[in-house]
């Protein structure tokens, strides 16, 4: 109990600059963008899997779904592998620079809905 | 971002236990589920508890109402802060630089702090009022303070992922 006091307590002490992203609430759905370009790392992991992806303009952070949701869609790591070409549609972070949600993405033709 | 974060939320976050967590199929979604099933042990025994605080179920000797409530909404914050950890240490840092989940951490002591105190004010009160028989105030005041504190950190919760 005295160590789950002091973990909370600490949590009140951490400064507050970084926001969490998560669920949608913090992304700009009126402003819907398009990321394309090589996809440069991959985080397949929970509770988001997260890709960055080289585009003409800057190397954007990806933010993708749960890696249950996105294997029963048809998105399995191989889909969203180092190199591949990708092309993601969705909202522009309010919070984080440079991020984005992918409301959906496309890769060699397929495209699967993540939301 | 994670060099803004403190040094133990940084270790905590890489270590294996995180990794694990996030990159099991099911670890993650099992906890979250987890966490919501603890909630509903929780609360409906804090709200059991506190209901006869504030004087309903009153055929019904107060200390047998209270006393085993109390210990189910013990065995329910237990399942919720084992299983919270488990969605805290994913995303330590990111977490817990979040605004409504350092309001969530601090609700938690209070709450926490608010049901020890009224464990030990309400001791004697409890052992002594019979079925029919109103409690003192502060069995009213801490009930309330529990039911107020508790749902505002149930929507704090749920209200992370927003900010």
């Amino acid at each position: 109990m005295h160590k789950t006091l002091a973990l909370l307590g600490f949590g009140l002490a951490v400064p507050t600059a970084v926001l969490a992203h998560h669920g949608w609430g913090s992304y700009d759905a009126a402003h819907p963008i398009t990321v394309a370009g090589p996809i440069e790392t991959l985080k397949y992991e929970n509770p988001h899997a997260l890709i960055t992806v080289k585009a003409a303009d800057k190397v954007w952070t990806v933010t993708l779904a749960p890696t249950s949701r996105m294997q029963s869609r048809g998105a399995p790591p191989e889909f969203v592998a180092v190199g591949k070409m990708v092309s993601a549609y969705g909202y522009p972070s309010t919070v984080e620079k440079d991020e984005m949600r992918a409301e959906r993405i496309t890769v060699d033709g397929k495209t699967v809905e993540l939301r | 971002m994670l060099h803004e974060a403190p040094q133990f939320l940084i270790a905590l976050e890489q270590s294996a236990l995180a990794s694990a967590i996030r990159q099991s199929s099911w670890a993650y979604m099992t906890a979250n589920v987890g966490h919501i099933l603890a909630l509903m042990v929780f609360v409906s025994a804090v709200v059991v508890m506190d209901a006869r605080l504030l004087g309903a179920f009153a055929a019904a000797p107060p200390a047998t109402v209270v006393r085993p409530a109390r210990r189910w909404a013990a065995l329910g914050l237990l399942l919720m802060a084992a299983t919270g950890f488990m969605l805290f240490t994913a995303e330590a840092t990111h977490v817990a630089s979040n605004r409504v989940f350092q309001i969530k951490a601090g609700l938690i002591v209070l709450g926490i702090l608010n049901a020890l105190l009224a464990g030990r004010l309400l001791r004697e009160a409890l052992d002594q009022t019979q079925a029919f028989e109103p409690l003192p105030t502060a069995a009213r005041l801490c009930a309330v303070l529990s039911l107020t504190i508790w749902f505002a950190t149930a929507a704090c919760g749920r209200l992370i992922a927003y900010f």
